[in-house]
């Protein structure tokens, strides 16, 4: 760890620290809707372990406590994760000639707020280095603070009455992340039409509705783009 | 909530393992494939909308769906609702969940 991996340690770690205060409460949440969703707590942690990703978890824990059909489990956890391969095709150039274990971890560390406040500050960067410590020091802290805060869930959780509809606070997670989503027109729109039309098709065998209902959202959101920038143009 | 019908066991894990997959070959994709990979400009556009439409196919049933049916007049959509727009006007993260619940919770009361 040389200087400028140190440095560039601090920069993203300062960066990071006020975005960080809001994983609190989604910890919280995830841990105790893992256990309202019936999950042990040794399988509770485990699962946050080896998935760590908030939205991925709470939006399959209402599949898992239904018992849907697995390949539905792994398709919407996918669907859920795709902006990542955006994020990651965006950072890719910062991780050149980065060794590949450091790749992989950090592959398995990025979340969206470090790609939020670090995406632009470690491309315009000529020092490897500076950039590693950029990217690895606010994640590393993030995954402490999510494994920690998910833990005083899932362990309060038996604390809390079994009646509360805890579970319920798992869809409030969901709809506060839809806020910023949904100030862009066509992404209100992609979201608008994806869950009326899983909605409609509900009835539809092996809950292909939801997945009918996610691609026709996303197909809304983009020709809404493709009208608006058209519209733009003239 | 479902207690008969939740995964177990084997089942479980091999759930667990999926969504971890799920998660971490997008995240770790470009990142350890290199950036001489590109993906096409017209599919970047188009998977920016997964997951808003995601998140809505995760909440829209929650929200509107009684014991399988519609029912607009329940206290989830109230819910959903109140906590959509606390979350559009403040900043505060636990504001929402407070409000959500207290509504849910007075709607049973």
């Amino acid at each position: 760890m040389n200087e400028s991996f140190r440095r560039g340690a601090r920069e993203g770690f300062r960066a990071f620290l006020p975005l960080s205060v809001g994983l609190v409460p989604w910890a919280l949440v995830t841990g105790v809707a893992m256990r309202s969703t019936g999950l042990s707590v040794l399988e509770a942690l485990g699962m946050n372990l080896i998935v760590f990703a908030g939205t991925a978890q709470l939006g399959t824990l209402p599949l898992i406590g239904a018992g849907a059909p697995l390949w539905l489990i792994a398709v919407t956890a996918l669907v859920l994760n795709l902006r990542f391969v955006i994020f990651s095709a965006a950072l890719a150039p910062a991780f050149e000639r980065v060794p590949v274990l450091q790749r992989l971890l950090s592959g398995y560390l990025l979340v969206d707020g470090v790609f939020a406040i670090g995406a632009e500050r470690m491309l315009a960067s000529t020092d490897r280095d500076w950039r590693m410590g950029f990217f690895l020091a606010p994640s590393i802290y993030a995954w402490v603070l999510w494994q920690v805060f998910v833990m005083c869930g899932v362990l309060g959780a038996d604390a809390l009455p079994r009646d509360w509809s805890l579970e319920f606070m798992a869809t409030i997670a969901l709809i506060t992340l839809l806020v910023p989503i949904a100030r862009a027109r066509p992404m209100m729109l992609a979201a608008l039409v994806g869950g009326v039309a899983t909605v409609v098709l509900r009835e539809m065998p092996l809950r292909l509705g939801m997945i009918v209902g996610i691609v026709l959202g996303i197909a809304a959101g983009f020709v809404a783009e493709r009208w608006q920038s058209r519209g733009e143009g003239r | 909530m479902n207690e008969g019908s939740l995964l177990s066991g084997g089942w479980l894990w091999l759930a667990f393992v999926l969504i971890a997959l799920a998660t971490h070959l997008p995240r770790g994709s470009f990142i350890v494939a290199g950036s001489r990979a590109r993906l096409p400009e017209q599919l970047q556009r188009a998977l920016r909308y997964a997951p808003a439409a995601a998140l809505a196919a995760l909440v829209f049933p929650d929200m509107l769906l009684v014991d399988g049916a519609i029912d607009p007049f329940n206290a989830k959509l109230v819910a959903g609702a109140g906590a959509f727009v606390v979350a559009l006007r403040w900043r505060n993260p636990w504001l929402p969940f407070i409000v959500g619940m207290a509504i849910v919770w007075l709607g049973r009361a």
